[in-house]
């Protein structure tokens, strides 16, 4: 039976060119990927979710977002509000800097000690921003016990590989993300319609107002979904 | 070269593969090494968020872009604003003409990262001068 992916956090780096801050961005990014949560987290190139289609779109409505931004221009943010939804978290790292007392870091190429000192602090604060969506409790905010034979090296989730559907909903035509995974699930299970749309919502932000839209159209498309000889009672 | 005449020079810098960390620092070091009076960058999200600033640069100087993947963000987000790159280098092409150099990880380039970046900028580099040694559009047409 398929599964749907596991439920992990997005984190989205503007990892600016022009800026120390930007790679300080990326540098974190990667840290927490690879390091602190490897396995609770993933990640898209902005440039990519920018231009990208459905697919690249769709990572960011199936996975709550965690937005990391060098400069007060958040590209990284409005990127993800502007294509899929609100960012679960946003941080500004100017901000988060000046929060901490920490130094900002002098070179965008190497990072210097003052941008050491920012990653460590920078990453702790997303690993926890990380347990807090996920629900989970880590004993400590410090590197996830890997075993030694699964090194970890942080990769694109480009072509992301979770389905987009289009409905028809209240008029307009709306993405629904998963959909085909979820019916497939639902139609192993044998389970309610009510737990198919609570399991729609999980993955979808759905505005209060819509939700009986949503339920409808959503509970439509699984009828059509399911094979016929079975809709007439076989 | 004027400042505002620079070679803008755009990594797409993609932070889930190795070659576009490699991308980046070949970009670093052009800008920091081996061209630092004659080009500059951009930042890829701000330009592709359509920041007219960032748009207009890439639109009125010359452009080199630098992609670590096919799907070429750099290249197709410098086209998407309005900008024609002088010059497309993928850092894959490096590797096909120095398949010895395997670059660790996106995070750590190793050695042969690092190799394989200043390969690319040498590369690159020589473009920029081609570039900075053509006369000004205006001197052009005042010798003709």
């Amino acid at each position: 039976m398929p599964v749907l992916p596991k439920r992990k956090v997005g984190l989205i780096s503007c990892s600016g060119e022009e800026l120390p801050e930007g790679t300080l961005s990326r540098v974190t990014t990667l840290q927490v990927l690879e390091r602190l949560r490897p396995h609770d987290t993933v990640t898209l190139c902005l440039p990519l979710f920018l231009a990208g289609d459905d697919k690249e779109r769709a990572f960011a409505r199936f996975y709550p977002m965690i937005a990391i931004d060098g400069c007060d221009k958040r590209c990284a943010a409005l990127a993800t509000e502007k294509y899929s939804a609100q960012p679960t978290a946003s941080i500004v790292i100017p901000e988060f800097l000046a929060a901490r007392g920490l130094d900002a870091p002098h070179s965008r190429r190497q990072l210097d000690a003052a941008g050491e000192r920012a990653v460590d602090a920078l990453a702790q604060e997303i690993a926890r921003r990380v347990d807090d969506i996920l629900g989970v409790k880590h004993a400590h905010v410090a590197e996830e016990q890997v075993a030694k034979s699964e090194v970890v090296t942080a990769t694109c989730s480009c072509g992301s590989g979770i389905p987009v559907t289009r409905l028809n909903i209240a008029g307009k035509d709306v993405e629904v993300v998963a959909l085909p995974l979820i019916f497939e699930q639902f139609y192993g299970d044998g389970k309610s319609p009510d737990e198919l749309f609570t399991m729609v919502k999980v993955y979808n932000a759905i505005p209060p107002e819509l939700e009986p839209a949503y339920r409808e159209a959503t509970q439509r498309a699984f009828a059509e979904y399911v094979p016929a000889p079975e809709k007439s009672g076989g | 070269m004027t400042e505002s005449k620079r070679v803008m020079i755009v990594p797409c810098s993609g932070i889930g593969k190795a070659y576009g960390s490699v991308g980046r620092e070949a970009m670093y070091a052009l800008l920091e090494d081996l061209c630092p009076d004659t080009t500059d960058t951009v930042c890829l999200s701000l330009l592709t968020l359509g920041d007219a600033e960032a748009q207009a640069q890439v639109r009125d100087q010359p452009t080199i872009t630098i992609d670590g993947c096919p799907s070429a963000c750099a290249k197709v987000n410098v086209e998407a604003a309005g900008g024609k790159p002088m010059a497309e280098f993928r850092v894959y092409d490096v590797y096909r003409a120095h398949r010895e150099l395997k670059v660790r990880s996106v995070s750590e380039l190793g050695d042969a990262g690092r190799e394989m970046a200043r390969i690319l900028a040498e590369e690159i580099a020589a473009k920029v001068d081609e570039v900075s040694r053509q006369p000004p559009v205006n001197s052009q047409q005042s010798t003709v």
